[in-house]
């Protein structure tokens, strides 16, 4: 299968060759054959031997196109099926949101405080859209591009979480 | 040995997987659809697919059909596992012939649902399709039904989920919708009885495919979309979560999902989430994802009639099925289409043994002619059917206001419901303060000196007598009064309680719920 | 003699009070919100007391729930830590009114030092030289707009209550100026209680120099040594050092002087520190004094072998210093790094929720001020800081390392976390040179090593992530056999044909 981890833009094809044992397999990474041996495994990690080092991954979220995963202590984001994107994202405008034009997410999980404009304003990229307070910081969060307002999904002293949908801008 | 017939079996199997073509697969993803194969290799684990009737052909001869035969004849089925639980699948494959339905195709699909149901394994159809082959006549409305047949037989046995990633018109509709999940994604699937051609004919009214059967319009309007899924892989991510949720059959129970979320743990902050105004909105999923497992709930219908809230998460490992009502939304009073949502949700929960808790804080139900004229009565009854209808272990949480009939229709204790608490802010009444005072006591503020002042007193007097949890506690309709910070401990040992439940109805062919 | 302290603070503060507390025989009293019912502080207290709900106006900043719990507990002496109540004069006040022995400078005092006008003031008359900036309180926007350009921008907008990096703003034109207006009077607001505005001028490549220092109530004062905290972020601070790399003998006890003489203009008592700006030429200017306990002031315990509470509570307890300026030297090198509940790609932006998991670092040379354990949880409600990580050598190089060491030891689950910042920051060569400046971070395009950093790691690692995710999908595939075994209960519904 096609593997890309996003962070380093690296491209592989991994599978498994043989399974030799209990827990052991053969497998491949490009053109390189591994011997692996899981020690622990279950949904949520696996502790396994690469050769000759032993590596934790912990599997943070796993989709059909991407996997998220901290690899001895690294954070990596893994996509799967890359080939296919293009296609994929191609109505929905890329990305990991098909609504990425229109819709303002929040970078950080606060709390209202002020909500800055209207319905029907226009806006341009890095306008104030409104403000969160989390961690005694008031953070202002700004539009990603210019555009009118057409919703606005918050209220003051309402709770967001990361990647809640603050405002639609189109 | 048997070269050449070895050769003539391959030769055909790459026909086969060639689809329509090599040219019918570009023009689909130019469109930014996948294929039906790519689609199911997505969904499905890898390398997990075994395909069945790879080879089958159509066997029509009008219209020079015999002209334009392709192996699979536009719908490809079979099997494998999604995260490692047996599935059956069948998706429409656009790049033959526009993905229209002929009777093989029926066929085939039919005999994959006759699978799932005797092997009790969920069923998965992803809809790209013109709709019924022309050229076949009768034949190929004969074969939706016969789908149709099929959905109904397998309704409330088998989990059926549709996947609407392109067209679905005409008679093609009625399939996903007898299915208990539907999933559509944002301009690619779209679902109408008829299109926005014969709209315009008839009555003149000019409409975009998007608005009239896209993804946003069945998943905020009709509620004819349970999910909207911003792309292909977002759909097939979501499908897997939600069979997370639910069983393979409904003789099984949901897979239990182990959780470090301690099932002891107490919020001490959950009822600092209740305004002292109770006229004051608040966000009741912020109560929902505090009590259960990780804060993590999977909502169904989540942009269709916001009042109410209904989706599945765990407690202590278990799926449960919860129904919420939300205050930020019309105050979170009931009407035609929240009574809707919540009782198809129910009684889905009900068919694949899935508790349900049910928070409550709602007014009342939404009045006005708009309501009356399009059947709240009929619809709002379908909410009392389900609650009493459903024998899955029941649990109702009062928080705020439960007034009226719509106290008796949030799972109230006499519909049958096994476990009945509420939060001290509770205040379950016949009705609200205001209203009751100016009816009750009507004579004595007529002839009040001053009836401002009376009409104080006699709200605060009401709600001290009446606004609270206590009269119901006294008599039973609630089982307990709880402190809002133990609410997931006491949820958790609750459906303990009930883990082995077994209610019965008497027989009968089947209930006449309002429809 | 003070026999029983009450912490009118939270988190790693609290717990660091309390344990000097308990070496010293004294009894402690806790005080927690809603939301630090199941913190360490509250166990490790003798006695704990519950003042409110989780925002910090609700609780930590009440001062009459606080003065409940004081008197409820029978406490003689209130330590207020860092932040919250700490440089509240109206509090300190209410102690002494209440005969509680508020461990800090007198009201009047602290009233001089919070006032950043009148202490400049103060300061001017001693002799001690200040920032230019405005001469007063400016009342509104436009006044700080007219300031602002006599005085020439960049400028900085501080809340005469801020501290802690909170309530200041850097601004370069007047359209930034009016949009950090807003901001600056509400976070000052939030966390403080109050609100007030002052414009000052911002220096370039500027480090960031502060003094100990330490006065009795018999007039006796010292300075316990400098330490640099230019690296910082948004005006916070994110690593600080000991002994600062521009400082030497001579400067130390020339600034350490007017530290002497600062804390006499004020007449203070306690502990305090006073912090300088050291412009590129070697111009030192008076910016404040802060009138309480620093939060990196283990630092300086590393390197003076004091242990600064129990001096806090020895001149609380009206003791005379026990040591005169020529008694104290520094041994070795110190450096701190704050790790915040921050995620850095996001402007630093806060990072809450559960932390399952913890590993603390530990080991010769290496301290661990923090409130984390294996199951607790970073409050959206509270500051981000969630422990501090101290290292100590006998040689710059040697405390440096360590650190580098006790980074990678670190494991924090759950939330994101300021670590691999550090680790880039400490293996650049300009730290190594002590080359630092308040704007280090984007002096030396921090964020882009530590970007190229992690990808460098993720280069290291790649073979195994990819065996993780090829192993993913083999698991499942795994468990085919196990789930296609039909489940006894659909089978044996036996139904008649």
């Amino acid at each position: 299968m096609e593997y890309k981890i996003a962070e380093i833009e690296a491209a592989f094809n991994g599978q498994v060759l043989q399974k030799t044992g209990e827990s052991d397999y053969t497998i491949k990474i490009n053109d390189k054959q591994h011997t692996l041996k899981i020690l622990k495994m279950n949904t949520r990690g696996i502790e396994f031997v690469l050769d000759s080092h032993v590596h934790t991954v912990k599997y943070l979220d796993a989709g059909t196109a991407q996997m998220k995963m901290v690899v001895d202590g690294t954070p990596f984001t893994v996509n799967m099926h890359h080939s296919l994107n293009e296609i994929v994202f191609k109505n929905s405008g890329g990305g990991d949101s098909g609504d990425a034009q229109t819709a303002l997410h929040s970078q950080i999980p606060g709390k209202v405080v002020s909500v800055n404009v209207s319905e029907g304003d226009s806006v341009k990229k890095g306008d104030v859209v409104c403000v969160l307070e989390s961690m005694k910081m008031q953070v202002s969060i700004k539009s990603h591009k210019d555009g009118t307002v057409k919703k606005i999904k918050v209220k003051p002293t309402a709770s967001v979480a990361k990647n809640d949908i603050l405002a639609e801008i189109e | 040995m048997h070269t050449d017939k070895i050769e003539k079996f391959l030769e055909k199997q790459k026909t086969a997987l060639a689809s329509g073509g090599q040219d019918k697969i570009v023009s689909q993803h130019e469109k930014g659809k996948l294929t039906a194969r790519e689609r199911i290799h997505l969904l499905l684990d890898e390398g997990s697919f075994t395909e069945i009737d790879a080879l089958t052909t159509h066997h029509y001869y009008e219209y020079d059909m015999q002209k334009k035969k392709f192996f699979t004849d536009g719908v490809i089925t079979g099997y494998g596992t999604i995260n490692g639980r047996q599935v059956f699948v069948f998706a429409y494959d656009f790049t033959v012939l526009g993905g229209t339905l002929s009777q093989m195709g029926a066929k085939k699909i039919t005999k994959l649902m006759d699978h799932a149901v005797r092997t009790g394994c969920p069923i998965i159809g992803i809809a790209d399709s013109g709709g019924a082959r022309i050229q076949e006549g009768i034949l190929s409305l004969d074969g939706f039904a016969d789908i149709f047949y099929h959905n109904e037989l397998a309704s409330g046995v088998v989990p059926q989920i549709t996947a609407s990633i392109g067209p679905s018109a005409g008679g093609a509709v009625y399939s996903p919708a007898m299915t208990d999940f539907v999933i559509m994604v944002e301009k690619a699937g779209t679902m109408y009885v008829t299109g926005p051609e014969v709209v315009k004919t008839v009555l003149g009214e000019e409409v975009s495919f998007e608005d009239l059967g896209g993804a946003m319009t069945h998943g905020t309007k009709s509620g004819v979309a349970h999910f909207v899924a911003k792309n292909e892989y977002d759909c097939f991510d979501k499908i897997k979560t939600l069979l997370s949720y639910i069983p393979s059959n409904n003789t099984e129970e949901a897979p239990h999902v182990a959780t470090d979320d301690d099932p002891n743990r107490m919020d001490h902050n959950l009822i600092n989430k209740i305004p002292e105004n109770s006229l004051q909105p608040y966000d009741m999923k912020e109560i929902l994802l505090s009590v259960v497992d990780n804060n993590q709930l999977f909502e169904v219908h989540e942009l269709f009639a916001q009042n109410v809230i209904v989706g599945f998460a765990r407690m202590n490992g278990r799926t449960v099925g919860i129904v919420a009502n939300q205050p930020m939304y019309l105050a979170g009073a009931l009407d035609i289409d929240s009574s809707n949502k919540a009782s198809r949700f129910i009684r889905y929960c009900d068919a694949f043994n899935i508790p349900i808790i049910t928070f409550v804080d709602t007014p009342g139900y939404m009045p006005g002619t708009n309501q009356e004229h399009n059947g709240i009565i009929r619809h709002g009854s379908k909410l009392l059917y389900a609650y009493c209808e459903a024998t899955v272990p029941k649990i109702t949480l009062v928080i705020g206001k439960a007034y009226g009939g719509a106290y008796i229709a949030m799972g109230s204790k006499n519909l049958r419901t096994d476990i009945n608490y509420a939060w001290p802010t509770a205040q379950i009444a016949v009705l609200g303060s205001e209203a009751a005072v100016k009816i009750m006591n009507k004579k004595d503020l007529d002839n009040a000196k001053n009836p401002d002042e009376l009409k104080k007193q006699l709200t605060a007097e009401f709600n001290e007598k009446f606004a609270n949890p206590y009269v119901a506690a006294s008599n039973g309709s609630v089982d307990s009064v709880i402190d809002p910070a133990q609410t997931r401990p006491m949820l958790i040992k609750a459906l303990e309680m009930l883990a082995n439940k077994r209610d019965k109805q008497l027989p009968r062919k089947h209930g006449n719920i309002n429809l | 003699m003070i026999k029983k302290v009450l912490i009118a603070n939270r988190g790693e503060i609290a717990l660091r009070v309390i344990r000097t507390c308990k070496a010293l025989g004294l009894k402690t009293v806790a005080v927690y919100s809603d939301e630090d019912y199941n913190s360490l502080h509250v166990k490790k207290a003798d006695e704990a007391y519950h003042i409110g709900k989780a925002a910090p106006k609700e609780s930590y900043l009440n001062q009459e729930k606080i003065l409940d719990a004081i008197l409820k507990s029978g406490s003689d002496a209130i330590h207020p830590g860092y932040g919250f109540l700490s440089e509240n004069s109206d509090f300190a006040q209410l102690c002494e009114d209440n005969k509680i022995n508020f461990i800090g400078p007198s009201a009047a005092s602290m009233d001089l030092c919070g006032d950043k006008m009148r202490c400049k003031e103060a300061m001017f008359k001693a002799k001690v030289p200040t920032v230019p900036g405005s001469p007063d309180l400016v009342k509104d926007v436009n006044e700080a707009l007219d300031i602002a350009n006599e005085i020439g921008y960049p400028v900085l907008l501080k809340s005469v209550y801020g501290g802690g990096g909170r309530g200041i703003r850097l601004v370069n034109s007047d359209k930034e100026l009016k949009e950090a207006y807003e901001t600056v009077t509400g976070e000052s607001i939030a966390a403080f209680g109050k609100s007030a505005i002052l414009v000052e001028k911002f220096l370039e490549k500027i480090r960031h120099i502060e003094y100990q220092m330490a006065r009795d109530k018999h007039g006796n004062a010292v300075h316990i040594f400098e330490r640099e905290c230019s690296i910082q972020r948004r005006n916070q601070k994110l690593i600080e050092q000991t002994p600062s790399p521009a400082v030497d003998q001579k400067t130390r006890d020339r600034i350490g002087e007017l530290v002497v003489k600062a804390a006499e203009a004020v007449d203070y008592t306690n502990l305090g520190t006073a912090e300088f700006l050291r412009a590129d030429n070697g111009d030192f200017y008076f910016i404040e004094i802060n009138a309480r306990l620093q939060v990196e002031h283990p630092i300086t315990e590393l390197v003076s072998g004091l242990d600064l509470v129990k001096l806090q509570l020895d001149i609380a307890n009206g003791e005379p210093l026990p040591f005169k300026q020529k008694d104290l030297h520094m041994n070795g090198y110190a450096i701190e790094c704050r790790i915040n509940a921050e995620d850095t790609f996001l402007d630093f932006a806060p990072s809450t929720g559960p932390v399952p998991d913890v590993t603390i670092p530990s080991g010769p040379g290496v301290r661990c001020d923090t409130y984390l354990y294996p199951g607790c949880t970073v409050s959206p409600f509270y500051d981000s800081l969630m422990a501090k990580l101290v290292t100590w050598g006998q040689t710059f190089e040697e405390s440096r390392i360590r650190m580098l060491n006790a980074l990678n030891d670190f494991y924090i689950q759950g939330v994101e976390t300021s670590i691999p910042l550090y680790k880039t920051i400490l293996k650049t060569e300009e730290y190594k040179k002590g080359n630092l400046s308040t704007d280090f971070l984007k002096r030396y395009g921090i964020i882009d090593k530590l970007t190229a950093d992690i990808k460098e790691d993720q280069k290291q690692k790649q073979d195994a992530a990819i065996a993780g995710a090829i192993m993913h999908s083999e698991f499942f595939r795994s468990k085919v056999k196990s789930s296609n075994t039909p489940s006894h209960r659909w089978k044996s519904h036996m139904d008649r044909r």
